[in-house]
């Protein structure tokens, strides 16, 4: 059952929090440091192979107890059983979400494994190289076509994974992804490889994705030219495609062969599936072991999410700090920072995984909110965005919170032998770089020399506040358990919002109005009614590339 | 002389089967515990035509004595040979250490093929121990298949030496071979480890080279065959090592270019053209399957299909990294059954697919055709050449031949009713 729910502000305990953040403003991180030299033992969780530091939080015992009553008036331990029993939680679509059941074991899933073994026997294929073009080549190079959900997450684990070494006596494909409508990914994909040797996975739930579906169209003929046959040959469809959908008739429709269909079901989110056979650009890298291993790391943190104290839970505290801090402290936008370069497209991956889920400002009852929900959310990897744009961060005027990643163990495979003095020395500088940053942003010059006076235009104001991750090593089981965590956390901060984070329906229209634009773009007298910009555009368009021709 | 030959190589056979031909003794020790029974038993430890009879000959002569490597030699030998199979350096090493510290252990030749500057470590080992011993390399540049022939008629021989007392004693014992003309060439001892490798090195590219050109051929609808002889006219170029096919490799050959590309890789030089070869030799591994593979457009489940040859080359009893081993596996992750005959190599076969997979081993080749979807003539065996194609129709279900070697003449396989692919053709 889904239980229902107030509108936050009416709650005593809001006015409560705000009156706690209006004391708190004053505050600064050094001094709760200064006062307090177990704030780090009363403010970190370790568990599942992470350990989240939010000691560098401005939060108080008091705001921290507040908050966490508020996720109990809330009624999360309602909402969470809801989750976990596949109660209807996505309102507005009218179904559960059950990515959680994805990471189930076998007992408890039948179908899910059904469709991971399928997928075992696919990867299985390709990595020993039995799998075949239509000319007999063992396959070399595996381009995944998709966008959102079937391309943010496999694309951010896979390249996260792959320093990681291939399973033994199997040879990893290389994996590309061609995602952009425009085609600017395809058609360099294209350029550079052979036909007889690639393999395209088309991803969609729908299997109506625009951006997809001609992105494919596109793959599909230049293999039909490329081989010498007919855009409609069966034994091209058989040897060069793999679909994977939610949806197994429109994939039949547009040609995959039933051998060549994985699916994934309605009640899994596309930003929510790379659990599902969308992850089989992960499984290619790291093979089905390390893939179960990733769902395994997942479950764990599933479990953990269920089990534990609002106070000890890894998902629930990094909700509450967040709403902490957009609700009552007013800060507008956090930045993602891993110090790993391996972790380079997390940002990318969290910007859909909470912007697209929480960017919401109706509550589940259809009335409108009146306090803020998702921050703006962006990031790059920690050690070149402090050449970008750390000093925003530093000295500009908005206060952002910051989250740091790291990991304690790297470069300990034996691949990276040779080279291993050297990297591990890179990856210490990196680490240092991490712990310097969050230092400076939070105590500010506090943490430099007192007796140096500096120019105004030297100065740091600190308290910035940030939490740190980190990872006990970069391995399957902790990315699961790490982007599991994410996946809880947002679903905690919906109901805690009183939103849905499972639609978006903000994403619909602006397709629509695309298709009449292209008629728009055909011919700009069709400009008519639309507004002057629109139609200022379009007519410029037009004449650039009239004068080309 | 007294001389001992050291491991379990057909290179070490080869040596002291000659060398107990022109009337040396000789002790030959081996390392595997199998391999001492095989010889305790009068049995050599590789077959070849011809070399069989001949190390029978010296055994019961009495001037061949096998024995285990173990025991040092009892009276000290003038030469000791180590002829360790490619790339066991530490056996080599070793062995090197309790040579020199016995009393007395003459010139050691070695013979074991390993990366370049091996020799000079094995010098410098022995040399530290005893610095009159003399060590020199003769890198083993036996051609499997016809290795007695190419020991004692040599065209060539590469020999690393940079004292006299070397030299000399190994001009003395290649004497009986080195007649019609000297065909020994001094250098150092890096330079002959070099040279070996580099040999194997071209002889590799002109092979991959001519798959490239057979690729090529197909597709401009030319027989290769025609171009391969055409090419071969020309003395810059010459005749050998010109045959386009499904692929070389054996225990030697591909060893010795990997060795090469590793030696470049550490040189940080650039391994690209050698590494292009081996890629290429590796695709042509698994040609024949690739027409299969079209001729059925990709449906290949519930197939037979029959091979004819699988050591690596005719003449061996060896399939170590042979192309009919790519094949099978290939054939065996698409659900095909396969069925094989070779004259030698199926119980080394047998001994490979152990735990891999099903195969059907025949002592007929007509037998293994029976009922076969496909013919693979991958070695080309003296007795394959001209089968009785009839009696090949009749069995097969259908009667498509995949020619490896290009040994058939293809308009007359055609003529006899059957359907014929081969390489470049």
């Amino acid at each position: 059952m889904v239980p229902d729910q107030d509108v936050l502000s009416i709650s005593s305990l809001w006015s409560q929090l705000t009156q706690c953040a209006a004391q708190e403003k004053a505050l600064h991180l050094a001094d709760l440091f200064e006062a307090d030299e177990q704030r780090f033992e009363r403010f970190n969780i370790d568990a599942c192979g992470l350990l989240a530091d939010f000691s560098k939080q401005r939060m108080s015992d008091e705001a921290r107890d507040l908050l966490v009553a508020l996720a109990e008036e809330r009624q999360l331990r309602h909402w969470l059983d809801a989750l976990f029993d596949g109660a209807e939680v996505n309102c507005t679509e009218g179904r559960a979400a059950k990515h959680w059941c994805l990471r189930e074991e076998a007992g408890h899933a039948p179908q899910v494994h059904e469709q991971l073994d399928a997928m075992e026997r696919m990867v299985e294929r390709i990595l020993k190289g039995h799998w075949r073009g239509v000319l007999g080549d063992a396959i070399t190079d595996v381009v995944n076509v998709g966008v959102g959900g079937s391309d943010l997450g496999p694309l951010m684990a896979a390249f996260a994974l792959q320093c990681s070494l291939p399973p033994e006596g199997q040879a990893r494909p290389r994996i590309h992804f061609a995602s952009s409508m425009d085609g600017s990914q395809v058609s360099q994909v294209l350029q550079e490889l052979n036909p007889r040797t690639t393999l395209f996975l088309v991803s969609s739930k729908s299997f109506t994705t625009v951006d997809t579906l001609h992105n494919a169209k596109t793959a599909r003929q230049w293999l039909a030219r490329g081989l010498g046959l007919d855009y409609a040959s069966e034994s091209l469809l058989r040897c060069h495609f793999i679909g994977i959908s939610a949806n197994p008739r429109r994939m039949a429709e547009w040609g995959i062969m039933p051998a060549n269909q994985l699916q994934f079901w309605d009640w899994v989110g596309g930003r929510y599936s790379l659990w599902s056979a969308i992850g089989l650009p992960i499984a290619l890298t790291v093979g089905m072991d390390g893939f179960r291993e990733m769902l395994g790391g997942a479950h764990a943190m599933d479990l953990h999410c269920r089990s534990m104290p609002w106070q000890k839970n890894l998902p629930v505290m990094l909700a509450l700090v967040d709403v902490w801090n957009i609700n009552f402290l007013k800060i507008p936008a956090r930045a993602v920072l891993p110090y790993d370069g391996r972790l380079k497209h997390l940002p990318a991956y969290l910007e859909q995984l909470e912007m697209e889920s929480n960017g919401k400002s109706v509550s589940r009852a259809g009335e409108p909110l009146d306090y803020d929900t998702c921050p703006v959310i962006w990031g790059e990897v920690g050690p070149n965005a402090q050449h970008a744009f750390f000093q925003l961060l530093h000295q500009g005027t908005q206060p952002i919170a910051c989250e740091f990643l790291m990991t304690a163990r790297r470069y300990t495979e034996d691949m990276h032998s040779d080279a291993a003095v050297e990297l591990e020395g890179q990856h210490a500088l990196a680490n240092a770089n991490c712990l310097a940053q969050s230092r400076l942003l939070a105590l500010g010059e506090r943490a430099l020399d007192p007796k140096v006076a500096l120019p105004a235009y030297k100065r740091y104001r600190g308290n910035q506040p940030s939490t740190t991750l980190v990872l006990d090593e970069l391995s399957p089981g902790t990315l699961g358990a790490l982007l599991a965590m994410y996946e809880h956390k947002v679903f905690v901060q919906a109901v805690i919002w009183g939103i849905n984070p499972f639609d978006q329906w903000g994403v619909e229209m602006g397709k629509l109005i695309a298709t009449d634009m292209l008629a728009v773009l055909t011919d700009p007298d069709n400009a008519e009614g639309l507004d002057a910009s629109s139609q200022a555009l379009a007519r410029h368009i037009a004449r650039k590339q009239k004068s080309r021709d | 002389m007294h001389i001992t030959v050291y491991g379990d190589t057909l290179c070490a056979q080869v040596t002291a089967t000659a060398m107990a031909q022109t009337g040396h003794r000789v002790n030959w020790r081996v390392v595997e515990p199998a391999s001492r029974e095989r010889l305790a038993r009068g049995l050599p430890l590789f077959r070849e035509q011809g070399l069989d009879r001949l190390f029978a000959d010296q055994l019961e002569s009495g001037r061949l004595i096998p024995g285990f490597w173990q025991e040092l030699p009892q009276t000290a030998p003038d030469a000791v040979f180590l002829a360790f199979p490619p790339g066991e350096q530490a056996a080599a090493e070793g062995l090197a250490r309790r040579l020199a510290s016995s009393t007395g252990c003459g010139v050691i030749v070695n013979q074991t093929v390993g990366p370049v500057g091996a020799a000079e470590q094995l010098r410098d080992i022995i040399k530290q121990i005893d610095p009159r011993a003399v060590l020199v390399a003769l890198p083993d540049l036996i051609q499997e298949g016809n290795a007695f022939q190419t020991f004692t008629r040599p065209d060539s021989i590469l020999l690393g030496c940079e004292e006299g007392e070397g030299e000399s004693l190994v001009r003395e014992l290649l004497r009986p071979f080195n007649r019609r003309k000297d065909v020994i060439h001094v250098m150092s001892l890096r330079e002959a480890e070099f040279a070996k490798l580099a040999i194997s090195g071209i002889l590799a590219t002109r092979i991959s080279y001519m798959n490239d050109m057979a690729c090529l051929s197909e597709s401009l609808g030319v027989d290769i065959d025609v171009v391969r002889v055409a090419m071969g006219a020309d003395p810059r170029i010459g005749e050998s090592y010109l045959y386009p096919g499904c692929g070389f490799g054996g225990p030697g050959l591909s060893s010795n270019v990997l060795a090469l590309v590793d030696a470049l890789n550490k040189l940080a030089a650039e391994p690209g053209l050698l590494e292009r070869v081996l890629q290429t030799n590796e695709r042509q591994k698994e040609v024949l399957f690739r027409k299969f593979w079209q001729f059925h457009h990709g449906n290949l489940a519930g197939k037979k299909v029959a091979l004819w040859g699988v050591a690596f080359k005719p003449g061996t009893h060896r399939v170590d990294n042979a192309p009919a081993l790519k094949v099978i596996e290939a054939l065996w992750a698409q659900g095909v059954e396969v069925t094989a005959h070779d004259p030698k190599a199926l119980p080394d076969l047998q001994n490979w697919a152990q735990g891999r997979g099903e195969l059907t081993l025949c002592d007929d080749p007509y037998d293994a055709a029976e009922g076969a979807d496909a013919l693979m003539l991958i070695t080309e065996w003296k007795p394959y050449w001209s089968p009785d194609w009839q009696r090949l129709k009749r069995r097969m279900r259908e009667p498509l031949i995949l020619d490896g070697r290009n040994i058939y003449e293809p308009a007359f396989v055609r003529e006899q009713g059957l359907i014929y692919r081969g390489i470049g053709r």
